[in-house]
């Protein structure tokens, strides 16, 4: 084991690049005609993403029932797949803007990406609670919007929450990354040969100068909008989480939902966020601005959040038997030993045993194992929701109503279109904009903060 | 510019030299407006590139109209004619109703037809009818999905074996009459069912003396031969007296299912219902079932023993030893055979044989013994004629003659065809003997076992017909094909009582080309066949009713006047009664040998209470009916018991087959608990092969399995196989998707007081048991809703409720309810609004049975209302909880928020969705209920405690300006239900019967933890055992 120089901070960008470099890794993807491993990556991805169009169009077409919901399960894939993508999207948040707020200087090799990885799974989760419903052309009746019916939506309804909780949460994140890449849209501005680019990076980089001026007003924004994105990593999940906790529903009931739910969601964003990350380090040659370090840290917040949900889990079980009451304590007992078993070891082995893999440095620093780990805290994630709504449902409290979910080939052709949707947006997006933030990176680089020690410290 | 003017009004100004010079042709063209090409007629024969810019305009134009027309918006289709001459007894938006008789089955209840501008929408029963005093089963409900039938045949058909053409009346009444008139000595046949209407009585008597070589042949696929005939040696009367059911204390049913297919259930339902008043808790009757298969009346009863239909003969001789020889009762001193029979066996040695609880067979024989002429001792229908003769020995020997009426006979207008009969029939066909064979709205081809090989026999049969309402298996062998009237389309009568008479009349006029098919017959008799008159049966009717039914009423009305009432009442009953007398006749014990009883297997094959003899099949709504017990839909099966099951290594929906002498067949498997071990039990009617598109590929046809070799009556069956094969059935249940013997939930429906049920003696001792259970009550944070006029309840009481689903199919019609189908049905997707639940508790040998109809509860604090994000889902003032369909969008998060699981969302147009649309078409939205909205796509529905009706009574008194009561509304399950367990009403009528349910000390709701405040009060189930314990 090496011996760790705590007198010196670990450098956030590797290899003593200088600005010029930075800038010019950074961009070069940008630049390339896309090679032929791009186009068969784009290509699975669009593949996933017909079938997910072709499944929705029949969805469409012919009604809910394609589906293999039943009485009781109302709600399967379709929340599952919402929930999940919507926990994606919290990582990006926390990195931009919690990070940001703690001055964590790591962040900022990975916060664009993550951030862009908030917004396309966002996008892609705002596809669900508009696809789940029976009459999705009427989904705008969830909108309060005035009318001569006087008709008006049901503000005591979680559903209602979620509109306003998760739209803000888009148009937020949005902003929020918008504003982030206006010094890059200028450096390409700068940088850009053809015509078209030029006017286009002009256009989106709103007249930037680069000036004292103009930086100053950034930083500012920036910061109201880091502090008016960090409510929200909380907000959302615990609002996407009141959909179950407000029910009465036994193992929806539940008041530890809301940290349960944040804790998840980052967990399962970080897991993404590494996925995808460990690729675009190796194929754009960025390993040195997406450091180890970096994805070490990443692994470390996994196992903590990994941990806070395995502590949830066994809290959750605690409550049941301490409550005294049996259709709490029955639905508890059916999950881990009922049909649904499978789905719970499922959610239990990768969730909370896996993770546990973090604890050793190796195992944090390894390319291979971080990768697999990833994976598995993303299908552990997606099935703790599939446990939450489906085995809650699959048995409440009049046996003679209890059901069994079988998923449908469209229940699974609308997931593999949610995959396809997102990858196909992270792919175009890998080509289309500076996948770190230049102007950032610039910033905490070796000798970015001229100093009288050399530039070291 | 003046010359200008005048040049252009004078002058012919000239365009060309051959204008000039005058050219024919130039001149032509010139008076033309338009040049040659431009204005001829399209002529699609012509090349169409030459259409002229106009024409092509206009049809660009035409069919852009046309494209707009064609796809435009439903409600513009056709042409809306209001009634300009208003029809008298018609006001747009009342219903009127009409009583007539039903003929789903042989019973012939009362019925009242609803029916809404011109078109029947819902039948109940007739109130003035003595039997069914205003109730009607299920099927009887579900007929009039039949009239709207969009598969009925709906003009005459000819053709040999799949090739048929149409052919008028005309022709087929000359070409009949032909066959029918040629002298040649050849036998002409009808087969029919069971005929209860004295006047078609009368036309086939007629038609018999117009052509006398005219035979007649009456099958049932049920029939309760066996007890008629031993009815007949015991008692030397060929008819059942009505039973007392009322009267009785102690009733023992021996594989007997009067509460469901032995006998008119309405009526025995009620009369056992009236013993089970929690208010009359002394009264309670005491039931005992012992029985091999697990029947409503079994389910239902207080003691149940299993024990295999084959040995019902030794268990009736051994309490006859217990209670003459051992106890010395009865006085009747027993010789010869009987004295023999009863002499070597006793109870003790029968409990060990068949292991039957001893201490219930001692509380049993005490009962007996104890309480003699209250006790009623009933077989089914099922048992042989030796058993039956044995039974009329135990009632004999009881004293209990005053539970059978004397007044009161179930008379038969004439007797079964023997089966010699049948075969000298076939026998005839087979020999070319038979010039012509009428299938009279028959189905023998189906019905009749493969033994009598009739469908061989047909073939030599040069003319068939057959008179049917829509395709069967013995219309597709026939030459002929007429399609006959609907009940609601007919004139009729019916007695099935000793001077009790009732009425058919049309409500509608025929919707097709078809006729009565006592008309058809008559029109044969007339000379002249050209002429067909609509009336002539009707004449014929009235003349009958005029020479033989009113004399026997000794009415003091003018016949017109009686006619007219009694069409009104629909039921017309002679006051004096004769008393009919039988005596029990000792001789018959002479025929009462012991029936062989072998090791193997015992079959029985009984009917289903939904689709009857298979004439239902094509009726979604009775498809769909979850089988009362089993809960299964769409299909037969072959039920074993659990222990069986083991035996040969089955679940459900392994595949067996199954021989009866010889008869194989392969059944889909469903574990039965409660079922005797060693015992099978299929229900016949399903497995159609030539049917409408409902009935295809349902179930398994087990009418292979009928057999001459049965023991001793036609539907049971002695020393059958059982065998696994490979494959797998597809049976769908709307419960139980769990195994029943799960310990983490067995009983559950108990530890969660879904189910509260205790003893009678338990009550009488403490009243107050059902509100002393632990009861967790939660505290209200917000200040409650006052409800200060009308709040509407229901109360269902569990003691009355039989679980037999009448309800279920009154809801169906009344709401509007589409039918799934099967594929849905094992998706859990039904859509019924009310469903009956079914709980099994104890071990699945011996299972207590709970059933409870679970609707909407209508909960104060709807856990539904406050989660819809569009506020679809609301409270009203009188304390409903509402579905506003426009509203909703289809999130289903109340469905997924109801602890009762009592929404229902439209996963798919089902009207659209099931058999390519079969219930999307035309005839079939004659049907629907106008006050009720039929559902799209995508939309939550549920129990409205069927607003409709409420709102109908709340105009009414709105009109006449006076309060509205709870009495006025009747919902649909409650007029349905048979018992009366569904009481409905206003709770805050502190008068009223539904408050003191609500405040009853057997009431309770469901789930009551949730603190969800449910409006449906369930009155505790109450078991008349001996002890206290259950």
């Amino acid at each position: 084991m090496s011996i760790v120089d705590y007198r010196h901070e670990l450098p956030v960008v590797e290899g003593r690049l200088t600005a010029r470099q930075i800038e010019e890794i950074i961009v070069k993807p940008l630049g390339e005609k896309p090679d032929k491993k791009y186009f068969i990556a784009l290509a699975i991805s669009l593949t996933a993403l017909g079938i997910g169009a072709v499944s929705v169009l029949w969805l469409l077409l012919k009604g809910t029932g394609i589906w293999g919901l039943n009485q009781p399960v109302g709600w399967a894939f379709d929340i599952t797949n919402f929930v999940f993508w919507v926990g994606i999207g919290h990582a990006g948040t926390l990195i931009s803007a919690i990070l940001f707020l703690l001055r964590q200087k790591w962040r900022t090799g990975i916060a664009r990406f993550a951030e862009a990885m908030t917004i396309f799974a966002v996008m892609t989760a705002l596809i669900f609670p508009i696809l789940h419903t029976g009459r999705p052309w009427l989904a705008g009746y969830l909108m309060p919007y005035p009318n001569q019916h006087q008709l008006w939506v049901n503000f005591t309804s979680p559903l209602v929450w979620d509109v306003f909780a998760v739209s803000t949460y888009f148009i937020v994140s949005f902003v929020f990354w918008y504003v982030g890449l206006i010094p890059d849209f200028a450096t390409l501005r700068d940088r850009a040969t053809s015509q078209l680019k030029k006017i286009l990076y002009t256009v989106f980089s709103l007249g930037w100068r680069n000036s004292h001026r103009n930086w100053q007003h950034y930083e500012k924004a920036y910061m109201l909008l880091a502090g008016f994105a960090t409510p929200l990593v909380l907000s959302v999940h615990t609002i996407v989480s009141f959909d179950f906790a407000v029910s009465i529903i036994p193992g929806w009931h539940t008041t530890i939902f809301p940290p349960y739910f944040v804790a998840g969601a980052i967990f399962s964003g970080f897991a993404m966020v590494v996925t995808v990350l460990i690729f675009v380090r190796k194929i754009f040659n960025m390993e040195e601005m997406i450091t180890m370090n970096t994805l070490e840290k990443m692994n470390k917040i996994m196992l903590a959040t990994g941990l806070m949900v395995g502590y949830a889990y066994s809290m959750e079980f605690f409550i049941a038997w301490y409550s005294g009451n049996p259709f709490e304590q029955f639905i508890f007992l059916n999950r881990a030993l009922g049909p649904y078993a499978w789905a719970y070891w499922i959610m239990v082995s990768c969730n909370v045993l896996s993770p546990q893999l973090f604890w050793f440095k190796k195992i944090r620093r390894s390319i291979p194992a971080m990768f697999v780990i990833s994976i598995l805290i993303n299908i552990g994630m997606w099935f703790e929701r599939y446990v939450i709504v489906v085995s809650s449902l699959h048995r409440d409290y009049l046996p003679s109503s209890w059901g069994y979910f079988v998923p449908t080939i469209y229940d699974f052709g609308v997931l593999i279109g949610s995959f396809g949707l997102f990858f196909t947006l992270v792919i175009l997006f890998t080509k289309a904009l500076p996948v770190i933030s230049i102007s950032e990176v610039k910033a905490v680089a070796d000798n970015a903060q001229p100093s009288h020690h050399g530039g070291n410290h | 510019m003046a010359d200008n003017k005048d040049q252009n009004l004078d002058v012919n100004y000239w365009r060309s030299f051959e204008e000039l010079n005058g050219d024919v042709k130039s001149l032509k063209l010139k008076h033309d407006e338009f040049h040659e090409g431009v204005t001829e007629d399209f002529d699609p024969e012509k090349n169409l590139s030459g259409i002229s810019r106009r024409k092509f305009l206009a049809l660009v134009g035409a069919s852009a109209a046309l494209a707009g027309a064609g796809c435009s918006d439903y409600r513009e289709k056709g042409e809306i004619v209001a009634y300009n001459k208003k029809p008298e007894e018609i006001v747009i938006g009342k219903a009127n109703y009409y009583s007539s008789t039903c003929s789903s089955c042989s019973l012939a209840c009362g019925i009242l037809i609803k029916t809404r501008e011109g078109r029947p929408i819902k039948i109940d029963g007739n109130p003035d009818h003595p039997i069914n005093k205003g109730k009607i089963c299920a099927k009887g409900q579900a007929s009039i999905l039949n009239l709207y039938d969009p598969s009925r045949y709906q003009r005459p058909t000819k053709g040999n074996f799949g090739f048929r053409n149409d052919i008028d009346w005309k022709t087929v009444d000359k070409e009949i009459k032909n066959i029918l008139t040629t002298n040649d000595g050849k036998e002409i046949a009808i087969v029919l069912h069971k005929v209860n209407s004295p006047t078609a009585i009368k036309v086939l008597e007629e038609f018999k003396n117009k052509y006398p070589t005219l035979k007649f042949y009456y099958y049932d696929l049920f029939d309760d031969g066996a007890k008629l005939s031993a009815f007949r040696k015991t008692h030397g009367v060929a008819a059942l007296p009505v039973i007392k059911f009322e009267d009785a204390k102690i009733i023992l049913a021996l594989e007997g299912d009067f509460l469901g297919v032995d006998g008119n259930k309405l009526e025995q339902g009620r009369k056992f219902a009236e013993r089970r008043d929690v208010d009359d808790t002394k009264n309670f009757s005491r039931v005992y079932s012992v029985e091999g298969n697990l029947s409503i009346t079994g389910m239902n009863s207080d003691y149940r023993l299993r024990l295999s239909p084959v040995h019902q003969y030794e268990f009736v001789a051994s309490l006859l030893n217990e209670l003459i020889l051992k106890r010395n009762i009865g006085g009747i001193a027993l010789d010869g055979v009987a004295r023999e029979v009863v002499s070597s066996v006793s109870l003790d040695s029968f409990a060990s044989k068949h292991d039957l609880d001893k201490n219930v067979l001692k509380s049993l024989a005490d009962d007996l013994a104890n309480h003699r002429s209250d006790v009623l001792v009933f077989a089914g229908s099922i048992l042989n004629e030796e058993t039956h003769i044995l039974v009329n020995l135990l009632n004999e020997v009881l004293g209990n003659s005053k539970l059978f009426s004397t007044t009161e006979i179930n008379e038969n207008l004439h007797e079964y065809s023997s089966k010699t009969e049948i075969e000298n029939l076939v026998q005839s066909m087979k020999n070319g003997n038979v010039k012509l064979l009428i299938h009279f709205d028959s189905n023998p081809v189906y019905h009749l076992s493969k033994d009598f090989d009739y469908e061989n026999a047909l073939k030599n049969v040069a003319n068939t017909v057959t008179l049917c309402i829509e395709e069967n298996e013995t219309a597709a062998l026939s030459n002929y094909v007429l399609p006959i009237n609907h009940n609601f389309e007919s004139w009729g009568d019916a007695s099935v009582r000793n001077g009790l008479f009732s009425l058919l009349q049309p409500v509608i006029s025929p919707l097709y080309d078809t006729r009565q098919k006592e008309a058809i017959l008559l029109h044969w008799m007339n000379d002249n066949v050209d002429n067909f008159d609509d009336k002539q049966y009707l004449n014929f009717l009235k003349n009958n009713w005029m020479t033989n039914v009113y004399p026997k009423i000794n009415s003091p009305l003018t016949f017109d006047r009686y006619w007219n009432i009694s069409l009104h009442d629909g039921v017309s009953q002679a006051k004096n009664k004769s008393q009919i007398n039988y005596q029990f006749n000792r001789a018959a014990l002479n025929s009462i040998n012991k029936p062989k009883v072998s090791g193997n297997y015992c079959l029985t094959l009984t009917e289903n209470l939904n689709i009857a003899d298979g004439r239902f099949a094509n009726n979604g709504w009775l498809q769909e009916l979850p089988h009362p017990i089993s809960k299964v839909t769409w299909d037969n099966y072959a039920a074993i018991s659990h222990q069986t099951g083991k035996k040969i290594n089955l679940k459900i929906n392994d595949l067996v087959e199954i021989s009866v002498h010889g008869k194989t067949k392969i059944f889909p498997v469903v574990l039965q608990p409660g079922l005797a071990n060693n015992f099978i039990n299929i229900e016949l009617g399903f497995g159609r092969t030539h049917c409408p598109v409902i009935a295809a590929d349902v179930g398994v046809n087990a009418n292979h399995l009928l057999s001459k070799e049965n023991f001793g009556s036609s539907n049971l069956y002695d020393n059958v196989t059982i065998k696994k094969v490979d494959g797998k059935g597809t049976v769908v249940t709307t419960q139980e998707h769990h195994n029943y013997d799960e310990a983490l939930i067995q009983e559950a429906h108990k530890k969660r007081f879904i189910i509260i049920e205790g003893t009678v003696n338990q009550y009488l001792k403490d009243p107050k048991f059902v509100q002393t259970r632990p009861r967790h009550t939660l505290k209200n944070i917000n200040k409650e809703h006052e409800y200060k006029d009308v709040k509407w309840a229901m109360s269902i009481d569990l003691n009355k409720c039989i679980g037999c689903g009448d309800c279920v199919v009154g809801c169906n019609v009344e709401n509007n309810i589409p039918i799934v189908g099967k594929d849905q049905v094992g998706r859990g997707r039904e859509m019924q609004w009310l469903r009956i639940d079914r709980y099994y508790s104890g071990t699945p040998e011996n299972p207590k049975i709970n059933v409870q109809p679970m609707l909407c509860q209508h909960c104060d604090q709807a856990p539904c209302e406050n989660v819809c994000p569009v506020v679809a889902t609301t409270h009203s003032p009188d304390g409903l909880n509402q579905m506003i369909y426009n509203r909703c969008v289809g999130t289903r998060y109340c469905s997924n928020n109801c602890p009762y699981k009592v929404r229902r969302f439209n996963f798919f147009n089902f009207r659209d969705n099931l058999k390519n649309s079969y219930y999307e078409q035309d005839s079939i939205s004659l049907l629907h209920n106008p006050e009720v909205t039929v559902r799209s796509r995508g939309v939550m529905e549920k129990c409205t405690f069927c607003i409709q009706r409420i709102m109908d009574a709340r105009e009414e008194v709105t009109r006449s300006g006076i309060k509205l009561k709870g009495t006025d509304v009747k919902t649909a399950c409650q007029e349905a239900c048979n018992t009366n367990a569904i009481k409905f009403g206003d709770m805050n009528d502190l008068e009223s019967e539904i408050n003191r349910y609500r405040n009853h000390d057997l009431g309770y709701v469901v789930l009551e933890d949730t603190n969800v405040r449910p409006n449906v009060t369930y009155i505790a189930k109450l078991r008349n055992s001996h002890s206290e314990e259950m």
